[in-house]
């Protein structure tokens, strides 16, 4: 029963994502065009929303992270490690969209300023993560685990970066400034985001739980070949 | 006047000039260092539009890769379960046979 609900409340997620892809693109081409940047700003509506789900996902890890490392929470690590994985996704796409954007805005692909340097680290210590989990050995998800706790803390520095330190990035008030006809479109994209985070990450635990009841069977088969021996 | 006294003389004098001349030419050195005027908006020499294109079509197609990497995983990790209930539940016997066979 409670399986038959996560199925019909993905396919309903999958179903409004669908809705959003099919809406969204048209309020994006629709919004004014940002009288200083250009259409180049346009990259805004999905670079925004993908750096949000890189913290939220961080953010994710590293409570699950924190279960398994306290409590020994299998679900938890469950959790971190569909988190982690998302955390590596959406950065690479913050990491790309936004040079992309830079090299029309600012003339070049990369700064060495301390929000895209700080971003960048956070992107190499969730892959640490994933490579920790992946060739750590037997205390590899301890160790991960750790690191997730250590990507955590990175996370309001690369939020705040920008009103600390000197930067060519734009400051932390670009979203709540915003022209109110760019809102529309903004906040549809940010949704569909989202959507699409909850439903990636709801399909990668399922990869996981799946993977747990392999090796369950697994053991289990090797004890009852044993037995017969 | 002794020759000490002539040469702090000229030493002024030339000191003044020097400061007379930098004043007078003051106005037109600040005006070389300052920034000029481009004509033209020179971000309109890269066009934007493909940029946007590259962005977008790298989320998606990184998020669409994702989800098929899932979902493959996901099959083959749910087939492999399939087949060890299988072989469970169908008893011990026939993995038992199998497993003498390897």
């Amino acid at each position: 029963m409670r399986s038959l609900g996560a199925g019909l409340a993905m396919t309903v997620m999958a179903a409004l994502a669908i809705g959003g892809f099919l809406v969204v693109p048209g309020l994006i081409v629709s919004a004014p065009i940002e009288p200083v940047m250009g259409v180049v700003q346009k990259i805004f509506y999905f670079h925004v929303p993908c750096a949000i789900m890189l913290f939220l996902s961080t953010f994710t890890c590293a409570g699950g992270s924190v279960a398994y490392l306290f409590r020994g929470s299998v679900r938890g690590d469950r959790v971190a490690a569909a988190a982690g994985e998302l955390a590596v996704l959406f950065g690479a796409c913050v990491l790309v969209s936004g040079p992309l954007w830079g090299r029309k805005a600012w003339g070049v692909y990369w700064q060495w300023d301390a929000r895209l340097t700080s971003s960048l680290l956070l992107f190499l210590i969730m892959i640490a993560y994933m490579l920790a989990r992946r060739y750590g050995g037997p205390g590899g998800k301890r160790l991960a685990a750790a690191l997730a706790l250590f990507a955590a803390v990175d996370v309001p520095l690369v939020y705040k970066s920008v009103d600390i330190w000197r930067t060519v990035h734009p400051q932390t008030t670009v979203v709540p400034s915003l022209d109110p006809r760019m809102r529309p479109a903004f906040w549809a994209s940010f949704a569909l985001i989202m959507l699409v985070w909850g439903l990636l990450l709801a399909l990668r635990m399922r990869l996981e739980k799946a993977r747990t009841a392999l090796g369950e069977l697994r053991l289990e088969m090797e004890d009852l070949l044993e037995a017969r021996r | 006047m002794t020759t000490a006294v002539r040469k702090t003389r000229m030493a002024v004098a030339g000191a003044a000039a020097a400061l007379f001349l930098a004043v007078l030419l003051s106005p037109a050195l600040a005006a070389a260092q300052e920034f000029q005027k481009v004509e033209g908006r020179l971000a309109d020499e890269i066009p934007a539009v493909p940029f946007v294109g590259y962005a977008y079509g790298f989320i998606w197609v990184a998020v669409l890769a994702y989800v098929v990497y899932v979902a493959r995983g996901l099959n083959r990790v749910n087939s492999e379960v399939d087949e060890l209930r299988r072989k469970l539940d169908g008893g011990g016997a026939a993995a038992t046979r199998e497993a003498s066979r390897r």
